[in-house]
């Protein structure tokens, strides 16, 4: 019977077909799905996501390890759902107002949903009021900004500064994207910022008071 | 500002040989909302107007972006601020009316290898030419007027196959169906060279090869300089084979970080690198000595300091890269992506200044 380790190992390669069998395998040995995910596949996810920090690994493993956990999330969310499981954490992410860009969204959003993460994603050209509508909505724990433009940051001042002023205290906000830094974070007031997918989870984590 | 003693083209010519030139040859790129604020502030003129004071030396003759279906460009929804399209690469992509910015891409026509196989491929290998002789022969000639260095532009495989398939299938296809991107690349390739053929053969004496190809984000580059070398390396090679034979110098544009893989891209011919982008990590001051005497550095002054508008962080950071590159005598000027519209006209022609004192010989 393969062990919960075999499952991280094969997450951690990409290998989806071994992924779903594990996970098949494992369900069928009676392994709890919840543990499935925390002790198999979330490790898993952490080990790509410190490769990829390291650039020992680069964006294609990364993301034929997310579609390998994808397709074992298949199988065990309907398990976890009518068990009442759902993840600790909730994220919301988009791409600021006056942008289109998504590739960095979309790696951020498969890594937190690695580090399993509920993940609502807004997509593109977000307005700070769907920002504020959907952090409400979701009692979000984080709100994600991404832009790829310099001509789009503005747009993320103006919505860390709307959901400041709502006050949602429980709502900690993360930006990122090619041109921003910890420095433009910290100007607009910004709760986080991450330079990469691989930090975005250790940043997300601290910022929601889990041990990264 | 002094009276420039050569021309452009010498000038160019001149960095690529790291020989004598009167001062670093010149040229900028802006976001349109840039050019808008500055008329707003006094520029009189479009961006042609800046790149004469500027005095850019650099000329394209073509756009060179083979597609499956050329030309086409439908509509297929729009609300006030965005049009949703189909367009000549089959995929579905959300544009912005009258301002800038990438797309948002909805889907991809080319969505499996059999889509490739049966549709793209031989759609794309049927295309007319895809750049305009006459266009060219009218850009080459307003070049020659203005002593300028000319050069084709084409973009190359790894731009090109993600566009066409979108850059999630691209990236895994990368792991999962190698065989399939390299045949992309391959035919892409072909054509574009082909392409450049029948420009050259039509009367066009360019002086060079611009390649563009974005293949690196703010923190490394898009697959391992590994996956670089084995599935897109050969394409750039050859491309800068095919103009080196013809007498042609090579500049490559990417965004991003990509010091990883400078050696390669020395080993594959090319000659200069542009824009080098500061915001991702990228300085010439750090790299300029171990490769300025075989990759020329065009660009790599960082928009996030013209930003500012403060001349004092500018100026340093003008001062200190254009030492750094003119050190080898293969230094361009290039902001390190484009010029956005957080910086006042007041402060581009202060650049301006900067460029003339700094970049002097």
């Amino acid at each position: 019977m393969p062990q919960l380790t075999d499952l991280t190992a094969a997450v951690a390669a990409g290998k989806r077909i071994d992924t779903v069998r594990i996970t098949q395998e494992l369900l069928a040995a009676g392994t709890g799905p919840q543990d499935i995910v925390e002790r198999g596949l979330v490790p898993g996810m952490a080990i790509v996501g410190e490769q990829f920090k390291r650039n020992e690994i680069f964006v294609p493993e990364m993301l034929v390890a997310a579609r390998a956990m994808k397709e074992a999330l298949k199988l065990l969310e309907p398990l976890l759902a009518s068990a009442g499981i759902r993840p600790k954490y909730t994220a919301i992410i988009g791409t600021v107002q006056g942008d289109l860009h998504d590739i960095g969204k979309n790696l951020i959003s498969m890594m937190w949903r690695g580090a399993n993460f509920a993940v609502i994603d807004l997509g593109t050209n977000v307005s700070p009021e769907r920002y504020l509508a959907a952090a409400k909505e979701h009692n979000a724990n984080l709100v994600g900004l991404s832009a790829l433009l310099t001509t789009t940051m503005p747009a993320m001042k103006d919505t860390v500064r709307i959901i400041k002023a709502a006050g949602l205290t429980g709502t900690k906000i993360m930006i990122g994207g090619a041109p921003i830094t910890q420095a433009f974070a910290d100007e607009i007031g910004a709760d986080g910022y991450a330079a990469d997918a691989g930090t975005a989870v250790d940043i997300a984590k601290k910022l929601v008071g889990q041990a990264a | 500002m002094k009276s420039p003693s050569m021309t452009g083209c010498e000038r160019v010519s001149r960095m690529f040989a790291r020989r004598e030139q009167d001062r670093v040859p010149r040229c900028d790129s802006f976001w349109p909302e840039t050019i808008t604020r500055w008329q707003r502030e006094g520029l009189a003129g479009d961006h042609h107007e800046v790149m004469r004071r500027l005095g850019a030396d650099f000329q394209s003759l073509c756009w060179c972006w083979p597609a499956p279906f050329p030309g086409r460009r439908e509509v297929l929804s729009q609300d006030a601020e965005t049009e949703t399209v189909r367009d000549a690469w089959g995929g579905v992509a959300r544009f912005w009316k009258g301002r800038s910015g990438t797309p948002e891409h909805i889907s991809f026509g080319c969505d499996s290898r059999a889509a490739w196989e049966t549709t793209y491929r031989p759609a794309m290998l049927d295309a007319p030419l895809a750049a305009n002789l006459s266009d060219a022969r009218r850009c080459e000639a307003e070049g020659r007027a203005l002593g300028r260095w000319t050069h084709l532009t084409g973009v190359e495989g790894f731009e090109a196959l993600r566009r066409l398939i979108g850059d999630e299938a691209c990236l895994v296809a990368m792991i999962e169906d190698p065989e399939w991107v390299r045949d992309i690349v391959d035919v892409h390739t072909d054509i574009v060279l082909r392409t450049f053929e029948a420009l050259m053969a039509g009367g066009l004496e360019p002086e060079g090869l611009w390649i563009y190809g974005d293949m690196a984000y703010n923190h490394a580059t898009m697959c391992s300089p590994a996956m670089y070398r084995d599935l897109v390396w050969p394409a750039h090679k050859r491309m800068a084979e095919w103009a080196h034979s013809r007498g042609q110098r090579v500049i490559y544009h990417t965004d991003g970080h990509v010091r990883q893989v400078l050696d390669l891209y020395v080993a594959a011919g090319f000659e200069c690198l542009q824009p080098i982008e500061a915001k991702a990590g990228m300085d010439i001051r750090e790299f300029a000595p171990a490769y300025g005497n075989r990759l020329a550095m065009f660009g790599n002054i960082d928009v996030m300091k013209m930003a500012t508008n403060d001349l004092g962080l500018i100026e340093e950071e003008m001062r200190t890269k254009f030492a750094a590159g003119m050190a080898t005598r293969g230094y361009a000027y290039h902001s390190d992506h484009s010029v956005p519209p957080q910086v006042s006209w007041d402060t581009y022609q202060a650049i301006i200044g900067f460029v003339e004192r700094y970049g002097t010989y």
